[in-house]
């Protein structure tokens, strides 16, 4: 039904950048995530994409349709904003009627319609509430009736959960996951918390300073990194400095094979590719806590130039602190300028093909 | 462009009604009209008005009432914002309500209640009366009638404009003072009046510039003479029909009130860039 | 967590009394002493007919200088006068003054802070001393003693807040709820209509009718330049104070003038108590 496609989309102020050269194409009935953290430019292109920012270079199709200059009256895209917006003076019935109003549709469709929207989200027999007069979470349900009703090619989510508490956004987002797929509605959603892009996104934008860091499913993204950035910012990552030399990267604590040119490199370790073994070794890294949270448990481990290290141990696992202990690595990243270089360990080469797919 | 033909039509009568007269009663009066029309610098209106006993007791009248005024609103109009502030008594909304009820009585009502309350044989003289006390001198037609007119007009303002003040100073920041052990009073010394010295300066000259030109009350509640320069321009104007005398007067106010004008308009800048 | 019942709280438990607000109490008193006598006394000369010192209570009520009030000619003119005299004003206040707190609140132009600013700073000159530098204009202009010098002088006074408030009230309409009006499919000008608009209108509706109350009560530009020739209510209340009249006169019309407009006020209440004014004031 629609398809987006942005080609070398910049907006440019003053003398920065907060989005520069971005290109993307989303499939119909596809979600994607916009992740970044605040400034990364995530909302301003989905402004660009609703209408309500210019882009100063660019262009952004839907349908192969030119829609760059078009106002947001005239575009076929639906936006959930994070304040929600409802038009306060108005019940819920009217803020959802408003757009088929504006397009004169026959009374008795208008009403059908806005009912249908309303059980849609869960909220029938909601319309004649005042917006006021609604928690967060139904405000929330309401703006996304308001702009499903109008049936967009492309719906725009702002960060729409972010004022809601973590349990209501965990199930709001389940919900909209549902709507989302059951309408195949082509969708981008903006947000700054990677557990909602991973567990909503089809694919995930991961953007940094207005540029896209990578674009890929999201357990690509968090496989596969391809850049020191989004291997840090999705997940928990622990990060060692290692100098490599004729293939072996060397650190006191860690040896491993590096087949990447001579030079300092950065290790990516997840906590669940490290294993513990306990060592009589004066200069081993040292247990600094452990933390239960049931399923696993969550080691620190101070090594002696003080990096600290995580490693997520099975439940049972028994680490005294103070533990000297030696690390073992079964999957590890090599990121050199912020870039990954090589990637080592279970599934590395399985992800490593999807990437190129992506 | 828009924008500046929306505001063009208010900003020409700003420009004309406020900006133009302003500076052209200055050029009037420091560069009269002679006999032929022809214009020479004179400071002769500025110059009889200095030497002129009548004048000066005027304008020394209205130092008077505006200094007496400005120090009798901040005493009154301070413990009503603190209590307003601070307290969550059951008579808060009602102090709140009665303090601000004389901004909606309009200045000429206010003069006919004064003059039955306060006047000769008025209410404040039936009380005393019936108490069996003597008769106070009445304020009506002295130069404290216009005094507890305009400090009963201006309590409102004045009020509003220091809990504002007031409202920016937080709880937290009171509580903090309190729990390292600030009594009330040392509180309000040390946390609460530093804070509020912008908002007291800034209620002060508001005061100040309504006070100093006020004209109904002063003409109906004040003595003949002398008199507030708000009736003696009035009076100079159309009674005496002699605008260049009366055009000094004014461009005299101005002087005095420039201080507190351009205080007065720099804290509303601060203000403005506070808020985008 | 709160989810787990505590024991049940008996309802005899004992009530922490909060202490009595003495403050609150004097203030309250003193107050109604101050404000509120002075009113009453007025309110009451109203329906009095005969009162003479030293009775503490009027010897004779009725409403005899009511009639007598309202028979006097110029009563009504100046009613007649007074209420054209400030529809003209706030109409043509509310037409030049709400485009431009529109364009000062959501329209970028050059010079908008310096101009808005400079609306504020009208403020800094002392009121009577600005009419007469006014009227010294009008003199060569032959606007005085006229309707529309009356009307000029008027409007001047109502500027700041018929543009302040305004723009207060459209700049607390959330760009967000237009923008998604936009989005829905409605024009700028469908937008500013259906949403922005009715989103600022009670605000915007207090500050017409402040303006209106306001300007009928306006004293000193219409004595200035408007008496004796044009007589508003308020011209001819200070009148009848010089001249001596029956205080009867001026209470009726105290009282008849003032319920209404009270009414009226306690609806624009609603912006003075957010402190809204204060601020624009400059506190």
């Amino acid at each position: 039904m629609a398809r987006l496609t942005i080609k070398g989309v910049s907006k440019s102020f003053g003398t920065g950048f907060a989005v520069n050269d971005v290109s993307l194409d989303v499939e119909d009935g596809e979600l994607v995530c916009l992740l970044g953290p605040s400034g990364s430019g995530k909302s301003t292109l989905l402004r660009m994409i609703g209408g309500f920012e210019r882009p100063s270079a660019g262009e952004i199709l839907i349908d192969a349709k030119d829609v760059t200059r078009l106002p947001p009256e005239r575009r076929p895209t639906g936006m959930v904003f994070q304040s929600h917006a409802l038009w306060t003076h108005w019940n819920v019935f009217d803020n959802i009627a408003f757009g088929l109003r504006l397009r004169r549709r026959p009374r008795a469709e208008i009403r059908e319609r806005v009912e249908q929207a309303l059980a849609m989200v869960g909220l029938a027999d909601y319309g004649q509430r005042m917006t006021t007069q609604l928690s967060g979470g139904q405000q929330q349900r309401v703006a996304l009736a308001r702009s499903l009703v109008l049936e967009p090619k492309i719906l725009l989510l702002d960060e729409p959960f972010a004022s809601l508490d973590q349990h209501l956004r965990e199930r709001l987002r389940e919900e909209v996951k549902d709507i989302q797929s059951r309408l195949g509605i082509t969708t981008l959603f903006v947000t700054h918390g990677q557990d909602e892009a991973l567990a909503l996104a089809d694919r995930i934008v991961v953007m940094r300073d207005g540029v896209m860091e990578q674009v890929a499913p999201p357990d690509v993204i968090y496989r596969a990194p391809r850049t020191e950035f989004v291997a840090s910012f999705i997940g928990s990552m622990n990060f060692i400095r290692v100098t490599v030399e004729e293939g072996i990267g060397r650190h006191e604590d860690l040896t491993l094979p590096v087949p990447v040119a001579d030079g300092p490199a950065v290790l990516g370790i997840r906590p669940e590719a490290l294993s513990l073994t306990p060592s009589e070794r004066p200069r081993a890294g040292r247990v600094h806590r452990s933390i239960d949270f049931g399923t696993h448990k969550l080691v620190d481990i101070d090594l002696l130039d003080g990096t600290r290290m995580k490693a997520m141990m099975p439940p049972e696992t028994q680490v005294p602190r103070g533990l000297r202990v030696e690390l073992g690595v079964s999957a590890f990243h090599v990121f050199r300028d912020g870039a990954q270089v090589y990637q080592a360990g279970a599934r590395g080469s399985e992800t490593e093909r999807r990437v190129s797919h992506a | 462009m828009v924008g500046l033909t929306l505001v063009a039509l208010p900003v020409f009568l700003l420009g004309w009604l406020i900006v133009y007269p302003i500076l052209s009663a200055v050029l009037e009066t420091v560069f009269p009209a002679g006999e032929n029309g022809a214009r020479a610098l004179s400071l002769a209106s500025y110059r009889f008005f200095f030497s002129d006993p009548y004048s000066l007791a005027n304008l020394q009248v209205t130092l008077w009432t505006t200094l007496v005024c400005g120090v009798l609103l901040i005493l009154v109009g301070l413990p009503i914002a603190l209590y307003l502030r601070f307290s969550q008594g059951r008579f808060a909304a009602y102090v709140q309500a009665m303090a601000i009820f004389p901004m909606f009585v309009p200045s000429i009502i206010l003069s006919y209640a004064l003059i039955r309350t306060i006047g000769p044989n008025g209410t404040v003289d039936l009380i005393l009366n019936a108490l069996g006390l003597p008769k106070l001198p009445t304020p009506y037609l002295t130069p404290w009638g216009p005094v507890i007119g305009l400090v009963w007009d201006n309590l409102p303002l004045t009020v509003l404009m220091l809990t504002a003040g007031l409202g920016q100073i937080s709880n937290a920041s009171v509580e903090a003072a309190r729990d390292v052990g600030a009594g009330p009073f040392r509180v309000f010394l040390a946390v609460i009046l530093p804070r509020m010295a912008n908002s007291l300066l800034v209620t002060a000259s508001f005061a100040v510039l309504g006070i100093f030109s006020a004209f109904t009350l002063p003409y109906v509640l004040g003595p003949a003479a002398p008199e507030m320069m708000g009736p003696f321009m009035d009076r100079t104007f159309s009674d005496n029909n002699d605008p260049l005398n009366a055009l000094t007067q004014a461009v005299i106010s101005f002087g005095f009130c420039l201080v507190f004008g351009l205080f007065y308009v720099r804290s509303i800048a601060r203000n403005q860039e506070g808020r985008p | 967590m709160s989810a787990i019942p505590h024991r049940p709280v008996s309802s005899a438990a004992p009530r922490i009394a909060k202490p009595f607000d003495w403050a609150g109490l004097v203030f309250a008193i003193l107050l109604t002493l101050v404000i509120a006598v002075p009113l009453l006394v007025v309110a009451t000369w109203a329906f009095t007919e005969v009162w003479r010192y030293p009775s503490l209570v009027p010897q004779k009520f009725g409403l005899r200088f009511w009639s007598q009030t309202l028979s006097r000619a110029d009563v009504w003119e100046a009613l007649f006068l007074s209420l054209r005299l400030t529809a003209v004003v706030t109409a043509l206040s509310a037409v030049i003054c709400l485009p431009a707190a529109y364009a000062f609140a959501r329209l970028k132009f050059p010079g908008r802070n310096l101009l808005f600013l400079s609306f504020l700073a009208s403020h800094a000159f002392p009121k009577f001393g600005l009419l007469v530098a006014i009227a010294g204009i009008f003199l060569h202009l032959g606007l005085i003693s006229t309707f529309w010098g009356v009307v000029l002088i008027q409007l001047v006074g109502t500027l700041m807040l018929m543009i302040w408030v305004p723009v207060a009230a459209f700049q607390a309409v959330d760009r967000r709820m237009e923008e998604a009006a936009r989005d829905a499919g409605a024009g700028p000008l469908r937008v500013f209509w259906s949403i922005t608009l009715p989103q600022a209108g009670p605000t915007i509706a207090a500050a017409v009718l402040l303006t209106f109350v306001g300007t009928f009560y306006e004293t000193e530009g219409a004595w200035l330049i408007g008496a004796p020739q044009v007589r508003t209510m308020p011209v001819l209340m200070i009148s009848f104070i010089n001249n001596q009249l029956v205080v009867q006169y001026g209470a009726v019309l105290s009282v008849m003038l003032w319920l209404p407009s009270f009414l009226a006020l306690i609806f624009a209440r609603r912006i003075v108590g957010t402190g809204a004014f204060a601020r624009g004031f400059g506190a």
